[in-house]
């Protein structure tokens, strides 16, 4: 029997891309359960924006950042983190449940490529909601919630990027973690709950006490949310920019690497299950 | 009765075999609280009191919020699960059975996981009980109040899961509606606006069995209001939940394969 041959590289961008746009169709499919979910996120938003705002009216100075600086920010962070939630996890924690895993395996884009064009679509489609929420962030916040300035803008495209990879890559880890579990459903919220200490998705860095900015400093989650986020307001000096962007890169490319390393080692003993 | 006995503890059987998932449950559980707690220190080291309560005041509030939830996980969780019965259609197999459906549902996928927030909720109330000296009797009061908070969440996550029965989404993120609004019951309410204030006390009324024991305890709030306000609110709350269910399922579409 012989070897099925290798798809072209032409071929691959194709299907990457069809797939994204196959995810973005799909999730636009569920608009209004997509809608209720995001109504959930603001809720659970909702309580930081107030009990922050409820802080500076017991400390009007409570740090380095003022009220309306604090508020633009928190928007800010927002915006980002509906952009790049994706349902990686989630959609891989079924289909390795029920059994469809082993046909993901065998496709001819690569489990990891077939991950990301999920992954982008997951994003392509959140960018339909963020939209009116960011319109609607600027009927709270003004003009405080716009960019900093074009050059703030155009590097913090670049900068929502390499969070997308970074976000990725973590979830790319949680789906070899599921591997090896059979269950991702515990490691997904272990995340979430790293994520929202440690991402500046409640505050920024600057605001946390010392030892918790250490910790959060040291682990990649912040470059997710807060990065993009300062640098969009121009919290950060743009010659500090390129330095960020780095650590993004690093932290994006170097968590992605992991994931495959690990992924390798996975199939070698892994059992499909469910059916 | 028996029945439902029987079926809990079988459930329970099934889901302890999964020893690996147990502890990454309990240990995930656990990080979930930590991480609310790392925002209640960021907070207290920005601003000495909230709206009014002390740090201790509002660890009160974490305890409780910790401890509702795991008993609604450890009791009630299988709520959770609806989107998937829809799915997969098995929610048509469990309403053919000659049983309460709501309950059958709820009591079919206990959560483990529970013991984490049980755990955590516990230390937490217990540190902040410590600090303020509230009287012993009061500990007395601190199932009723649970389980009063239990039966409010469940009953809120049911309402949400009836009214997006027709709207199957692909997960259960709209029960994570239900979810964040009990998140609200971390923080003294003086710190929300009013309209907000009012939803929580007495439409999703998770204030009521949260906060208003937490305010009595340091203090503030009725013995009066501490003892009756939580069963009320949990009846009225049970009653709407058992309504929308039934409501729902009389217009239920299976989806199954």
């Amino acid at each position: 029997m012989s070897a099925l041959p290798r798809p072209t590289l032409r071929q691959l961008v194709h299907g990457f891309v069809v797939l994204a746009q196959k995810t973005v169709q799909t999730r636009l499919t569920y608009r209004l359960a997509t809608l209720v979910s995001l109504l959930a996120s603001v809720a659970s938003y909702g309580v930081f924006l107030l009990v922050w705002l409820a802080i500076y009216r017991e400390n009007p100075r409570p740090g380095p950042l003022s009220r309306d600086e604090m508020l633009a920010y928190l928007i800010a962070a927002f915006l980002v983190n509906s952009l790049l939630i994706t349902s990686v996890e989630l959609r891989f924690g079924h289909r390795l449940r029920m059994g469809l895993i082993a046909g993901d395996l065998l496709r001819p884009l690569g489990f990891l490529m077939f991950q990301m064009a999920q992954g982008v679509g997951d994003v392509l489609a959140n960018l339909v909601y963020v939209l009116p929420l960011f319109a609607a962030g600027y009927g709270f916040a003004g003009s405080a919630i716009l960019p900093a300035s074009a050059a703030a803008a155009a590097l913090t495209l670049l900068s929502v990027a390499l969070g997308f990879l970074i976000a990725f890559g973590v979830s790319y880890l949680i789906v070899q973690a599921a591997f090896v579990l059979q269950s991702g459903y515990g490691i997904m919220f272990l995340r979430a709950s790293l994520h929202q200490v440690f991402s500046g998705l409640s505050a920024p860095l600057v605001m946390f006490p010392p030892t918790l900015r250490g910790a959060a400093e040291c682990l990649p989650f912040h470059h997710e949310i807060e990065t993009p986020a300062r640098i969009w307001l121009g919290l950060v000096p743009l010659e500090d920019a390129p330095r960020l962007l780095a650590w993004q890169a690093a932290w994006g490319v170097g968590l992605i690497v992991a994931g495959e390393l690990i992924f390798s080692a996975v199939m070698r003993r892994h059992q499909i299950q469910g059916g | 009765m028996r029945f439902y006995f029987v079926f809990y503890r079988t459930a329970l059987k099934a889901i302890a075999e999964y020893r690996v998932d147990f502890a990454v449950g309990v240990i995930t559980a656990v990080a979930m609280q930590l991480a609310a707690l790392a925002f209640y220190w960021i907070v207290f080291t920005r601003a000495p009191a909230l709206g009014g309560w002390s740090p201790h005041e509002v660890l009160l509030l974490f305890g409780f919020t910790a401890l509702v939830l795991a008993v609604s996980e450890l009791l009630f969780n299988g709520i959770w699960w609806l989107p998937y019965y829809v799915q997969d259609g098995q929610l048509d197999r469990l309403l053919v059975y000659p049983v309460n459906s709501l309950f059958f549902v709820l009591m079919s996928r206990p959560e483990l996981h529970a013991l984490g927030n049980l755990t955590a909720g516990a230390v937490t109330l217990g540190i902040a009980w410590s600090a303020l000296s509230p009287p012993t009797w009061a500990l007395l009061l601190v199932p009723w109040w649970v389980g009063c908070g239990a039966v409010v969440y469940t009953g809120v996550l049911v309402l949400v899961g009836a009214l997006m029965l027709r709207v199957v989404g692909p997960w259960a993120t709209h029960l994570f509606t239900a979810h964040q609004m009990l998140n609200t019951s971390r923080y003294p309410l003086s710190v929300y606006p009013g309209w907000l204030r009012t939803l929580v006390l007495y439409v999703l009324p998770f204030g009521a069995v949260i906060f208003v024991p937490a305010d009595f305890l340091r203090g503030h709030g009725s013995l009066l209001g501490a003892v009756l306000w939580p069963p009320l609110a949990a009846l009225g709350t049970a009653l709407a939940a058992k309504r929308a269910w039934d409501v729902a399922l009389r217009g239920y579409q299976s989806t199954g394969s």
